[in-house]
């Protein structure tokens, strides 16, 4: 118990006692973590506007005002037995009029449509299971001569011309899958660089440290006893550039969010919100990645030195 | 016929083609003050690293307190360096700890509790004559006080043998002859002493048991012996 609590005392002295190396390496490690957690960000805030995109890309049938009711239940029921639709939601006159009212159309144009003289048409609002190439199978679909009785010609999809837009979709389509699959990779490739540059920073205060080793050694520590004091160090090492980076993260978001929120604009994803409401989350998965590889980094550093 | 306390049997020690000790045999007796002396290269230092448990022998075996050290268990070297204590030239001091800190180490790696330290290490310092340096850094010491630094923590658990690697060597004549008169001390309160040297003077002036070694064969070793080689 007594060699635990000494432990503990040596691992604080060290860090103590070399000011500039704990420094420079808090920092190094501080850095690392930030530059984990802003791609982590970046990638979230991708996937979370795309989905914001994709959630919003639907495709809406309009129905000629002749066609009957029954014909109108057997198109809705097609479509949505066609694979990929998620769900199809018939929208009558009545309910196409508040929208009608909220659309950023002039005033003037606005009152053109009343309850009693209402000119809108009854439509299928149609939301699929992954958009770009759904939405284009369904168009397809939909352009067979046997629903062209009832169908407007000007089908479109949220107000704009589906074709005039297939080009975006289907780019929006490649950043997604692209975010997806590279993603994870280069997540996977940064993670892999940060526990390279932290196991280098370790080993460098441990090399520099070789001759303490030798003499613990000599005058008969035990291995526990002489990586004991590396293992506390470590751990502060990592207690303190989670601290730091955290703070970085969150001068970062005070300081971009508002813009960003500003470009995203309707998507409205407020990062600076997702930070705070999630800061003791970071916080801990950043603690543990930084204590993690600073733990292991110093364990497997000194064991080399052990073998004397 | 009492059992000598380090038994060094027929060692050999080559490192690849180099043969560092050659078939070396003496045996050390409890309260012995031995000179182990041979220029540079003769393999003073490596008989001591074998002492320490730092290197194995080639060949043959070393006995001390009848058991074959090179046999230990891994976990029990440091159990056994604790029974011995070592001065190297090089002080072998730790940067970050002062005076007091480095002495009270050799108590704090065997778990020894705080009263002891307390207790033992102020008498220790006081007999090397470092009581006003107790909380200055290596960096900020003599040679002379490294030494003695050096010296107290070997001493301070209380070793059966002291092993002195060349402990003069970084010194002046002056301080060299404080250093061997506080092992000359230590050895009449009863503690084994190995000096290795290559001081020819210090080794004549003091007139103990000497083993002198040369190209790794032992060639002389003699009571109340000179420097020869």
């Amino acid at each position: 118990m007594i060699s635990f609590w000494r432990v503990i005392k040596f691992g604080f002295q060290n860090f103590w006692r070399n000011p500039w190396l704990s420094l420079a390496t808090v920092f190094t490690f501080a850095l690392t973590l930030f530059i984990i957690s802003v791609f982590f960000f970046l990638v979230l805030v991708t996937q979370t506007v795309i989905k914001a995109i994709e959630e919003k890309m639907d495709l809406v049938v309009y129905i000629k005002d002749e066609a009957k009711e029954a014909e109108i239940l057997q198109l809705e029921e097609a479509i949505r037995n066609f694979p990929g639709v998620k769900s199809v939601k018939y929208i009558s006159k009545e309910e196409a009029l508040p929208v009608w009212q909220n659309s950023p159309y002039s005033e003037e144009t606005k009152q053109i449509v009343t309850p009693e003289r209402n000119p809108l048409p009854r439509s299928l609002q149609i939301k699929v299971k992954s958009p770009p190439e759904d939405l284009e199978k369904v168009t397809i679909f939909l352009a067979n001569p046997q629903y062209q009785n009832i169908i407007r010609s000007s089908t479109r999809t949220s107000g704009l011309s589906y074709k005039k837009n297939k080009l975006i979709i289907t780019r929006l389509g490649g950043i997604t899958k692209f975010v997806k699959k590279i993603g994870l990779m280069l997540a996977i490739i940064f993670l892999a660089i940060s526990i390279l540059v932290i196991f280098n920073t370790v080993r460098l205060t441990i090399i520099s440290r070789k001759d303490e080793i030798e003499i613990q050694r000599l005058v008969g520590a035990k291995n526990s006893f002489i990586q004991g004091p590396f293992l506390v160090e470590g751990v502060l090492y990592g207690f303190l550039a989670t601290i730091l980076s955290t703070l970085f993260i969150y001068l970062l978001l005070r300081y971009t969010s508002p813009l960003i929120l500003q470009y995203l604009g309707e998507i409205s994803f407020d990062l600076k919100q997702f930070f705070t409401s999630n800061l003791f989350r970071i916080f801990v998965v950043q603690f543990l990645i930084g204590v993690f590889v600073a733990g292991l980094c110093s364990l497997v550093s000194v064991r080399k030195y052990l073998k004397i | 016929m009492i059992r000598p306390l380090i038994d060094i049997q027929k060692v050999s020690k080559h490192y690849g083609q180099i043969r560092a000790l050659s078939r070396v045999s003496f045996a050390i007796h409890k309260g012995e003050f031995v000179c182990l002396v041979g220029p540079s290269g003769a393999g003073k230092t490596t008989i001591i690293r074998l002492l320490t448990c730092e290197e194995k022998p080639t060949f043959g075996r070393i006995l001390v307190g009848n058991r074959d050290i090179h046999l230990l268990p891994k976990r029990e070297i440091p159990l056994y360096r604790r029974k011995i204590g070592v001065v190297f030239q090089d002080y072998k001091l730790l940067p970050t700890k002062t005076v007091y800190e480095n002495v009270a180490y050799a108590l704090e790696v065997s778990g020894e509790p705080t009263k002891v330290i307390k207790e033992r290490v102020p008498k220790i310092l006081e007999l090397v004559g470092l009581s006003g340096r107790a909380n200055n850094y290596p960096d900020e010491l003599s040679g002379g006080e490294k030494q003695r630094t050096s010296l107290a923590r070997a001493l301070v658990h209380k070793p059966h043998i002291l092993i002195a690697d060349e402990p003069t060597g970084n010194l002046d004549p002056a301080t060299s002859w404080e250093i061997i008169n506080l092992l000359f001390q230590i050895n009449k309160k009863g503690t084994t002493v190995l000096l290795a040297t290559h001081d020819r003077e210090i080794v004549n002036a003091l007139r103990k048991r000497v083993v002198a070694l040369k190209g790794g064969k032992l060639i002389y070793d003699k009571k109340r012996g000179k420097y020869i080689v």
